[in-house]
């Protein structure tokens, strides 16, 4: 074995009809922000499943630490997880959701009280964990996943849900511990929400990897050529935009991602055709156009508009 | 960050290595079932539905006293509550794992104990604990009141009928065995649960497997419903109850407890087994 912290190699999944994993291969390495994104269904869920010796693969090893996770015998104290921060039990109080997980470990209870007091639930911790926001779920999953201050951490969906103030707090708190010497791997569905903290982000569509890069590596690879351009009729003007041989893609937002021409080209194919547009502007590719780029083609759920690009 | 104490002093970390997992599966599971407040509620509703139970029961029975009325069992009558209190810790037991399919939580105790049978053992061993403690007071209570009620509904020394007392060993067999009846149940429908997963699809099965055979075997004739009765976990279990010989007994006390303590080793293996082999 090498010494990566977390080592996924060809891993494959079958869920009846559907090949959740389908070779599936990145690792992370110590001191390290691994970003892991993919839209909703491209197997990152699964694949962190595996990891944590949750679900069984078909194909492949997981590993962490250098072991299966499942051979940890006090696991949290060498991984820290957070999977479903909603899964609480709505009766029990945080702080007692806390003490069971510090029982299981034997750590002591006084970790309890620094875990609740690290993530800033200390006014919420005696409640009982049914009343909690989603927000507050995902505080105390962190807190649950530092317990047993952990050299791994891996976070599912750690921004969902969190309030603009959370999500600043917890890409601090992500990059604080990388810069102590952990290992993270936290996924997203937004490669918006990991620009600034990942060091390395492993790109996935339907079970598998389509780029595993540094955030530089992955700007550059998109190249500079993107124009962003904003139109009432969006998904017209990238189909005759296509016409004219350029790749266009519309986003969420109702602009449209060019590419392969220039701004200068767009405004030419676009006036004669009629279609009306109220901002053309060329850019530096975001890590956003890149995973769009990327993940184009393995959307399983698209909106009907969407283009091909 | 704020607070951020080191790992574990080496010396614990090498301490704890030594010390097996299972105890700290344990206390973790205890401190799971005693920070929910329906526990408390379910236990003590197992002990008032049990003897609330056999009070009715006494206090509606009015034997005859003539020469030819059938012979009562009264140590039986007056632990008639546990076929209604066993209900109650049935579904605490359904409770301590399907609750934790419901909200999604067994992945976080699956991944804090990646021991899944472990994980199944530490419940078994905290619900066995709570059912036990239920158990003798429920017992005990239920005696209490047979030995109170029972002389007034014909069934006193004056009729012939010796008062309930443990001081006899076929009641004391009858009080532990009934003891012992409720823990078997509570690890029979722990299994059912586990392999289940679903709350209410688990209660269901778990009433139809205990109240079924006994309304079926009314319906049938011998020898179908005797073998009924001695392999159904209900009607052979509670067979440990009975304190006078009787035509209507089909199995031997032990016997019959042994029947549902072969019932709950059953569930609990398959329980076991496929907690294992499935993902979670």
């Amino acid at each position: 074995m090498n010494d990566a912290s977390i080592e996924v190699s060809g891993l494959r999944k079958r869920f009846g009809p559907t090949q959740a994993l389908d070779g599936m291969t990145f690792s992370v390495a110590a001191g390290t922000v691994t970003g892991f994104v993919g839209p909703n269904g491209a197997g990152k869920s699964t694949t962190i499943r595996v990891l944590l010796g949750l679900d069984y693969q078909d194909e492949g090893h997981a590993l962490v630490c250098g072991q299966r996770y499942a051979a940890l015998k006090y696991p949290l104290r060498r991984v820290g997880a957070l999977v479903e921060a909603a899964a609480l039990q709505p009766s029990r109080t945080g702080r007692n959701h806390l003490l069971w997980l510090a029982r299981s470990q034997r750590l002591p209870t006084d970790r309890v009280k620094e875990v609740i007091d690290l993530v800033g639930l200390d006014s919420a911790a005696r409640r009982r964990a049914g009343g909690y926001s989603l927000g507050m779920r995902q505080r105390l999953g962190i807190a649950a996943a530092m317990l047993g201050d952990p050299e791994v951490l891996i976070l599912d969906e750690p921004f969902n849900g969190m309030d603009p103030e959370g999500i600043i707090w917890i890409r601090g708190f992500l990059r604080s511990l990388a810069a102590r010497g952990r290992a993270v791997l936290v996924s997203s569905h937004l490669m918006g929400e990991l620009q600034g903290i990942a060091d390395q982000v492993v790109v996935v569509g339907r079970g598998r990897v389509l780029a595993d890069a540094t955030v530089d590596e992955l700007v550059a690879r998109a190249g500079s050529d993107r124009v962003l351009l904003r139109s009432p009729t969006p998904s017209e003007a990238a189909a005759v935009l296509q016409r004219a041989g350029a790749r266009a893609t519309v986003t969420d937002r109702g602009t449209v991602i060019v590419g392969g021409i220039t701004a200068q080209r767009v405004v030419e194919v676009l006036s004669p055709a009629g279609v009306a547009f109220s901002e053309v502007t060329a850019q530096r590719a975001s890590l956003e156009d890149v995973y769009l780029q990327l993940t184009g083609g393995a959307t399983q759920y698209r909106a009907g508009t969407q283009v091909q690009p | 960050m704020s607070t951020q104490t080191g790992p574990p002093r080496p010396h614990t970390v090498l301490r704890d290595e030594l010390r097996p997992a299972w105890s700290a599966a344990v206390r973790a599971e205890w401190t799971k079932l005693r920070t929910l407040p329906s526990t408390t509620w379910l236990l003590a509703g197992t002990v008032a539905v049990t003897v609330g139970t056999t009070a009715i029961i006494a206090a509606a029975t009015h034997t005859s006293t003539g020469p030819d009325a059938a012979r009562q069992d009264p140590t039986k009558l007056a632990l008639t509550g546990i076929d209604l209190g066993q209900a109650i810790i049935a579904v605490l037991a359904v409770l301590t794992v399907c609750e934790e399919y419901g909200a999604g939580m067994i992945r976080i105790t699956l991944t804090a104990m990646p021991r899944r049978t472990v994980v199944l053992a530490a419940k078994a061993v905290n619900l066995t604990g709570l059912t036990l403690i239920a158990g003798l007071v429920a017992v005990a209570g239920c005696l209490m009141t047979g030995r109170l009620m029972l002389p007034g509904a014909g069934l006193g020394t004056a009729d012939g009928y010796p008062l309930v007392s443990l001081a006899h060993t076929a009641t004391l067999r009858a009080a532990a065995g009934s003891v012992l009846y409720l823990i078997l149940i509570a690890l029979l429908v722990l299994g059912i649960a586990t392999a289940i997963r679903d709350t209410a699809v688990s209660v269901g099965v778990v009433l139809a497997l205990l109240y079924l055979p006994p309304l079926l075997a009314q319906a049938v004739s011998d020898p179908l419903r005797r073998h009924l009765e001695q392999i159904a976990p209900m009607t052979a279990g509670l067979a440990v109850q009975v304190t006078t010989s009787s035509p209507a007994q089909v199995i031997a006390p032990w016997a019959g407890l042994g029947i549902l303590a072969m019932w709950a080793a059953g569930s609990l293996t398959t329980a076991g087994v496929l907690l294992r082999i499935r993902d979670a």
